[in-house]
């Protein structure tokens, strides 16, 4: 044993921090093997030991402050977790419409909150259910085509009490289905609640690409619409929910994907004010979206330091006035990424850590993976524990005891420093390329996430990331013990597509074509007419019964085809 | 479906000629793997490039070159939805850089060209540049051969792009295309000096973009600097390929080029079409007469006027002592390439005076090209410049040769 | 004779997600090999015109959600083209239940997620070699 080099009382915190380097550098290398610097996952260096010295205490007031007051570090509300927690929702989707009410029925049965639809691949592609594949149909969402179809698996739910995050990627049709359900059901759209959870369509180019593929000038125009309309009809929906998900998913450091995504926000909050909207119009209906990796602390620190950027920029670049403006709120999903296949009971492991940092960084809405995730999508079982596991940390855990119960820890509010400031480096660099849309247009943030998501590998393929049970403490697996698939019955996906037919037979032609020439009128028109807005003239078609593919091939034919934005 | 036969030693000629009537007739798995062979240079793609040449220089050969970034290859996909409009068989070859040092390569330019590159009209081969410098891949013009064979009407050749160096694709190609990037600015002073000038059609593409019109007229400027090229005056086009406007104006271009260039009369037309011609019957009895040619293993290609072109192999009786290829079998490579173009007149033409520049060691196996054109032509004197080029469109040697115009006929065996 | 294999990374069906296509493409460069990338949703019939003129020696499918499901279609449609020597292999999230499947399909391996990169390209080249011994005997 090394005799102890410290004497029992320091005279200061300088003495006291110089003898315990003295001592730390002296073991450390005989208990571990190496003294290396570690780095979290955006590669800021992480020390030892933070300490009073590494924060500078007289910036409390403008850093940290308090909860519900700029800059919002420790949250945007003044009661935040003690208050109202977050809202539980739990994103679904799979099947026919009846198959996706019943499961909705069941997890707000076991305590979700909130409603959300995961729609079929087939709708984020932009087609109707008869022109792709009948075998992937359903299996990774709720084929949803028509206001018929939004009305079978809203069924039974209350539109004017619930809130509702549909996944619907440009141009929104989940929404403009649900609204004619809710016109149907005599509900007055200024109650409804919600979010349009896929509208952010700069991250579908950059990351997933699960867009329906219309050329970026096209798309851009169908956001601004969507956020006017919606502003004036729908008031208490948030049309936009800027997503950095996505982008972390593809490989995006958590630094990155908070940077490139307040770099989307700017960029549409942009668009909207050049479009004439006032910023403290808009900027309240803004909504976030993240991923939360496992790297614990450093999602934290990201979510802190998004905050507080976000309530600066709102007031510095756009001259905000009303509080709604600059809080920053979000909705955040635990990771996929960080889920595996081997061991995958241990998956609920790291969904509850991950919850964990999303928590303490203070969302307000969250999403936790079912542990099965990996192998397939996820069955009833595993998404009734992902439920479960936000209950246990809410009620059993007593983790909304304290608002922001990290907030004034040496690390997390130095952390929280470094990764505002690499943030805001890559927002500079992205503000150099042009803005958002340039740097997407010209390839810089794909090129950026795609090295990224590569030196992670790198990390775990060298095992200097571990992965319990990929990389490290593997078993022999009972293949036996994996939950058993859930896949829409055939004979069910085959009797929706027949009444899918036959509901389209029965329309009357004249009105569909007269409102999807309308649909294509509006689309160069100037935006300033009454019928010009290009998300009333689709909102105008669900209604008459015009179908999800028939909305996006007339889009598509009139604003262009778009191709992914891909660099490798 | 045809499967490539591996040649053995009884059937392989039927195989051989099986293999030759599938590539004429299109089928695309045997052009494919005839493509692969010859990227790496198996044996039996040497035969087949030789059974080739009768097939040859019916398609129009065009070069799309430019700095990475410039859209290339979404104007390429753009061009290939026009050229379809238009009823046209069209090939692309898109040439990648390889990693010097794994020898890796990501082929990427298909991401661009999947709208276009799903239709039965086109066909798309993306090939590795092999560490090969100069923009192309060092077999390049040997698969265009082979798309040449299959009848494409057009075959696109995409360079690397990676800047100056990509000025290969001017021998190789009919006309070459250099896309400029909007805002070239300082660039141009750059870019002039090497590929812009190698350029028979400039495309300001991505022409929605603020700076469009001040790179397009920068570029108009620059050619007002310019002497025309034999004939031709350069083209400034201006195309927004994500649109597909300004891309009918290019190929107009293209076309006016390859009349004005004297490319058209060949285009249609395969090396036995034209073979039919008197001129070329001509030049080809003289090959045929001509004992030194035969030995050296020379093989006549084609003519135009006041040109002709001469092929050649490097094989081992061709190499010197230092085991490259020897200065005198160049020499007659070219010097016949010259001398038959000059006796096209009907008259004998004796050689006076030559000179020739070694430029490149030419390696073992390297396919040669000497094609001859005529500088000047008086009623007594005329002077022909000869380049040598190996495959992939280096010129590895340049001659210049002056010939006196005779008053006599040729022999009687040698006429018609 | 070089045998740099030849590969044609890509996806087929609806879903968008790339990360594990690019990443794989990127690490079979960085082996040496001539990676030919293709954007996502590609129509069956494209996969087959591509690996034709490309003359690839395998192909590798990215798949992340169900878009294995059709992965038998293709294979047919490969035999039909004749191109029933390339090697087709699949990396992501598949289910022990398809898997079996899609293996009586022809599908030569299944890459799930945690294989190692080292594991993808030294199949692959064990795979292109084998390949080439039947299209080029010696």
């Amino acid at each position: 044993m090394n005799k102890p080099l410290t004497t029992p009382f320091p005279a200061s915190t300088a003495e006291a921090s110089v003898l315990w380097s003295a001592e730390y550098s002296a073991q450390i290398v005989a208990q571990v093997g190496h003294d290396r610097t570690v780095h979290n996952r955006s590669g800021i260096p992480i020390k030892p030991l933070y300490t009073p010295l590494d924060v500078d205490t007289s910036r409390f007031d403008a850093e940290v402050g308090f909860p519900g007051q700029t800059p919002f570090t420790r949250g945007i509300y003044a009661t935040m977790h003690r208050g109202r927690t977050w809202t539980q929702r739990q994103l679904i989707g799979l099947g026919t419409p009846a198959a996706y009410n019943e499961r909705l029925r069941d997890i707000i049965d076991q305590g979700a909150s909130a409603v959300s639809l995961i729609p079929c691949n087939s709708v984020f592609r932009g087609y109707d259910m008869d022109e792709v594949d009948e075998e992937l149909l359903g299996t990774c969402g709720v084929v949803a085509n028509s206001a018929d179809h939004m009305t079978g698996c809203l069924d039974g739910i209350d539109l004017a009490k619930t809130s509702c995050a549909m996944n619907d990627p440009s141009p929104f049709t989940l929404l403009a289905f649900m609204l004619a359900t809710a016109k149907r059901r005599g509900v007055d759209w200024r109650t409804i609640s919600g979010t349009s959870n896929q509208s952010d369509y700069l991250s579908h180019f950059v990351a997933n690409h699960m867009f329906f593929r219309i050329a970026l000038p096209g798309a851009r125009r169908i956001l601004t619409d969507h956020i006017a309309w919606c502003g004036q009809h729908v008031p208490r929906w948030n049309p936009l929910s800027v997503v950095g998900q996505h982008m972390q998913q593809a490989g995006a450091t958590p630094a990155e994907a908070m940077a490139f995504t307040l770099s989307s926000a700017l960029q549409y909050a942009d668009d909207c004010v050049a479009a004439g909207m006032s910023p403290d119009t808009v900027l309240p209906r803004f909504t976030f979206f993240f991923d939360i990796s496992i790297s614990f602390f450093e999602e934290v620190a990201k979510f802190r330091a998004g905050r507080r950027i976000w309530a600066r920029l709102t007031r510095e670049r756009y001259g905000a006035q009303d509080p709604r403006s600059w809080r920053f709120k979000f909705h955040g999903q635990t990771s996929g990424v960080d889920l595996t296949r081997q061991q995958p009971l241990n998956n609920i492991a790291r969904v509850t850590t991950q919850a964990m940092a999303g928590i303490f960084g203070g969302l307000q809405s969250l999403h936790t993976d079912a542990y099965d995730e990996a192998l397939s999508c996820p069955t009833a079982h595993g998404a009734r524990i992902a439920v479960a596991t936000q209950n246990i940390l809410r009620e059993e855990a007593h983790l909304t005891d304290v608002i922001d119960p990290l907030g004034g820890s040496y690390y997390v509010e130095s952390l929280t420093n470094d990764m505002e400031a690499q943030i805001l480096a890559i927002m500079a660099d992205v503000d150099a390329a042009g803005g958002m849309y340039k740097a997407v247009e010209s390839g810089l943030v794909q090129g950026r996430i795609g090295e990224s998501a590569r030196r992670h590998q790198d990390r775990v393929d060298t095992g200097l990331q571990t992965v319990v049970g990929v990389n490290a403490y593997q078993v022999n697996e009972d293949a036996s013990a994996r939950p058993a698939l859930a896949r829409p019955a055939p004979a069910e996906m085959g009797a929706h597509l027949r009444d899918f037919a036959a509901y389209k037979a029965q329309r009357s032609a004249e009105a569909v074509a007269k409102a999807l020439d309308d649909l294509a009128r509006s689309t160069h028109a100037n935006g300033q007419g009454p019928r010009d807005n290009i998300f009333g003239q689709i909102v105008a078609a669900a209604d008459i019964g015009c179908t999800h593919g028939e909305i996006c091939g007339t889009l598509r034919r009139e604003l262009g085809f778009g191709h992914p934005l891909i660099v490798v | 479906m045809t499967k490539p036969h591996h040649a053995g030693t009884s059937g392989a000629t039927t195989a051989h000629a099986h293999r030759i009537d599938a590539i004429r007739a299109g089928d695309r798995a045997t052009i494919a793997r005839a493509i692969s062979e010859i990227e790496n240079d198996q044996p039996a793609s040497r035969a087949l490039s030789r059974s080739l040449t009768a097939w040859l220089g019916a398609a129009q050969v065009i070069g799309i070159t430019g700095p990475p970034g410039a859209g290339k290859s979404t104007l390429i996909n753009a061009l290939l939805q026009e050229y379809a409009a238009r009823g046209k068989r069209v090939a692309v070859t898109a040439i990648d850089p390889s990693s010097p040092i794994t020898g890796g390569a990501v082929l990427g330019d298909r991401i661009r060209m999947s709208d276009a590159g799903a239709a039965d009209s086109v066909f798309i081969r993306s090939l590795a540049s092999r560490g090969h410098p100069g923009g192309l891949a060092r077999s390049t013009r040997r698969i265009v051969d082979v798309l040449d064979a299959a009848g494409f009407d057009v075959i696109i050749v995409e360079t690397v792009g990676a800047g100056q160096g990509d000025v290969d694709i001017r021998t190789l190609a009919d006309a070459s295309v250099v896309v400029c990037p909007p805002g070239l600015g300082d660039d141009v002073q750059a870019i002039k000096a090497g590929i812009l000038e190698i350029a028979d059609v400039l495309v300001v593409n991505k022409g929605d973009q603020p700076l469009a019109d001040r790179t397009e007229r920068e570029l108009k400027d620059m050619l007002h600097l310019r002497a025309r090229r034999s004939g031709w005056q350069v083209r400034v086009v201006r195309t927004t390929a994500t649109t597909g406007a300004g891309v009918a104006a290019l190929i107009d271009a293209l076309q006016a080029h390859a009349t004005e260039a004297g490319v058209a009369q060949r285009l249609g037309k395969t090396t036995k079409d034209r073979a039919a011609d008197p001129v070329t019957r001509q030049l080809q009895r003289f090959s045929d007469a001509d004992a030194y040619q035969q030995h050296i293993g020379l093989e006549f290609v084609e003519q135009s006027p006041g040109s002709a072109t001469y092929r050649m192999r490097v094989e081992p009786q061709h190499m010197n002592f230092n085991g490259k290829c020897h200065g005198g079998a160049l020499f007659t490579l070219a010097d016949t390439a010259f001398g038959v173009a000059a006796n096209a007149y009907g008259v004998v033409a004796a050689g006076i005076d030559t000179h020739m520049t070694f430029q490149v060691a030419v390696d073992l196996g390297e396919v040669l090209t000497a094609r001859s054109t005529e500088v000047s032509r008086s009623k007594k004197i005329a002077i022909y410049r000869v380049d040598i080029t190996r495959g992939d469109g280096k010129v590895v040697a340049a001659f210049t040769g002056t010939v006196y115009m005779t008053a006599h006929p040729h022999a009687a065996h040698l006429r018609a | 004779m070089d045998i740099r294999p030849k590969v044609l990374v890509t996806k087929i069906g609806l879903d968008g997600h790339d990360r594990g296509s690019r990443i794989v493409a990127a690490h079979l460069r960085d082996a040496g090999m001539e990676v030919v990338y293709t954007p996502p949703w590609q129509a069956i019939k494209t996969v087959v015109k591509l690996a034709m003129e490309e003359d690839v020696d395998v192909i590798g499918l990215s798949s992340l959600a169900t878009d294995h499901l059709i992965v038998p279609k293709l294979m047919v449609a490969l035999r039909e083209a004749g191109l029933d020597d390339v090697v087709v292999v699949i990396g992501g999230i598949v289910p022990d239940e398809d898997e079996q499947m899609l293996l009586d399909a022809g599908v030569a391996r299944v890459f799930h997620p945690g294989s190692k990169l080292e594991d993808i390209s030294a199949f692959v080249v064990e795979a292109t070699a084998r390949v080439r011994a039947a299209r080029f005997p010696a």
